[in-house]
């Protein structure tokens, strides 16, 4: 299994807030070795190889992470506690799972 | 589980243009565990709606224990006026007893709001969720133009779905703008809260709301200190364009 993991520059050439939280998840949670390459989207780069990943898998988001296995079709995750289950096999924390719930639904705070 | 095969997809073409009665009618023939989210505002129009169908309609509530005391007044009314069980969810008291003494009680001033939401509203919340089949928001296009305005009125909840099991949404109101769920209320009575006399349209907790000016929209008076990091996790749409 190939496991790519894409994070941001923003436009204004800071890092993105969220892409180096997931990063400190995955080392903090042992994961970061399962990750096979990380690659960067540049904001300010439209070619930059992780601008180039979005378009490719049409992505909107960031970070997000690709998974390729011999056979099959490549799965994209753009939510980490799904990532880690479904690709790691292991349950996120509830207060991890509610964050990245509230990072990719950003009216669910205003129900 | 839903009586029969339900098809999100299909039921948000067919009922697009039905009212919000309508859609609520389908939603309770389709599904007998399920239950209408209430915040304590206008939202209550579903309530509403809903007992005239099943006066016994299954209700829910979300206690952040920071929201106005016109709230917790404006949610009794309702339990008496529909004389309806309204289940108050709390958040675990724990959770919240760490991130006051790590950070005290107005943490979300400095460094946002989401923490402390995910404590005290997401968390039960999900914990709801998953024990439901299919729930009913007051959830409205108008609310949010730049997120909502593709909010169908029946959808698959993609964010509390899990590999284990479906959860339906409905969203009755999402055609609806505010104008006429104010008319409804008005036309029929229904009580509300009192807040929406002070100059508040959107109502949330106390510390995170306030009321708004004449044609400011609602989202202005939630989490106004923050806007500016609000799309961060974007890729900028013109560069993935190219």
């Amino acid at each position: 299994m190939k496991i790519t993991f894409v994070k941001k520059i923003k436009s204004d050439g800071k890092p993105c807030q969220k892409c180096a939280e997931v990063q400190t998840r995955l080392e903090q949670e042992g994961f970061i070795n399962k990750i096979s390459r990380t690659v960067i989207a540049d904001e300010r780069d439209p070619d930059s190889e992780g601008m180039q990943l979005a378009r490719q898998y049409t992505v909107d988001r960031a970070p997000f992470f690709i998974v390729e296995e011999e056979g099959s079709e490549a799965k994209i995750y753009t939510v980490y506690f799904k990532f880690v289950k479904e690709v790691l096999n292991k349950e996120a924390s509830e207060k991890d799972t509610a964050k990245d719930l509230m990072d990719n639904n950003p009216d669910l705070d205003f129900l | 589980m839903s009586k029969t095969e339900f098809n999100p997809r299909q039921a948000a073409l067919e009922f697009d243009s039905e009212t919000p009665e309508s859609i609520i009618k389908l939603a309770l023939e389709n599904f007998d565990n399920i239950a209408i989210s209430f915040s304590g505002a206008e939202d209550v129009v579903l309530i509403d709606m809903a007992t005239r169908i099943n006066p016994d309609v299954d209700v829910f509530s979300l206690d952040t224990g920071r929201l106005h005391a016109e709230t917790y007044q404006f949610i009794e009314n309702v339990r008496e006026h529909y004389n309806l069980d309204i289940d108050i969810l709390f958040p675990d008291s724990e959770s919240v007893q760490e991130l006051v003494r790590n950070k005290g009680l107005y943490s979300f001033y400095k460094d946002g709001h989401q923490e402390c939401c995910s404590i005290r509203k997401v968390i039960p919340l999900r914990r709801k969720l998953l024990s439901l089949d299919a729930w009913i928001t007051g959830q409205r296009k108008d609310q949010s133009p730049g997120t909502r305005n593709t909010v169908p009125v029946v959808e698959n909840d993609s964010a509390f779905s899990t590999a284990d099991k479906k959860l339906i949404k409905f969203n009755p109101l999402s055609n609806w703008s505010s104008a006429r769920v104010w008319e409804y209320i008005r036309n029929n009575n229904v009580p509300y809260n009192p807040l929406h006399e002070k100059g508040y349209i959107s109502i949330g907790c106390e510390p995170c709301t306030r009321p708004v000016l004449p044609n400011q929209h609602e989202r202005e008076g939630r989490w106004w200190w923050e806007e500016a990091t609000k799309k961060e996790c974007g890729l900028h749409a013109g560069n993935l364009d190219k």
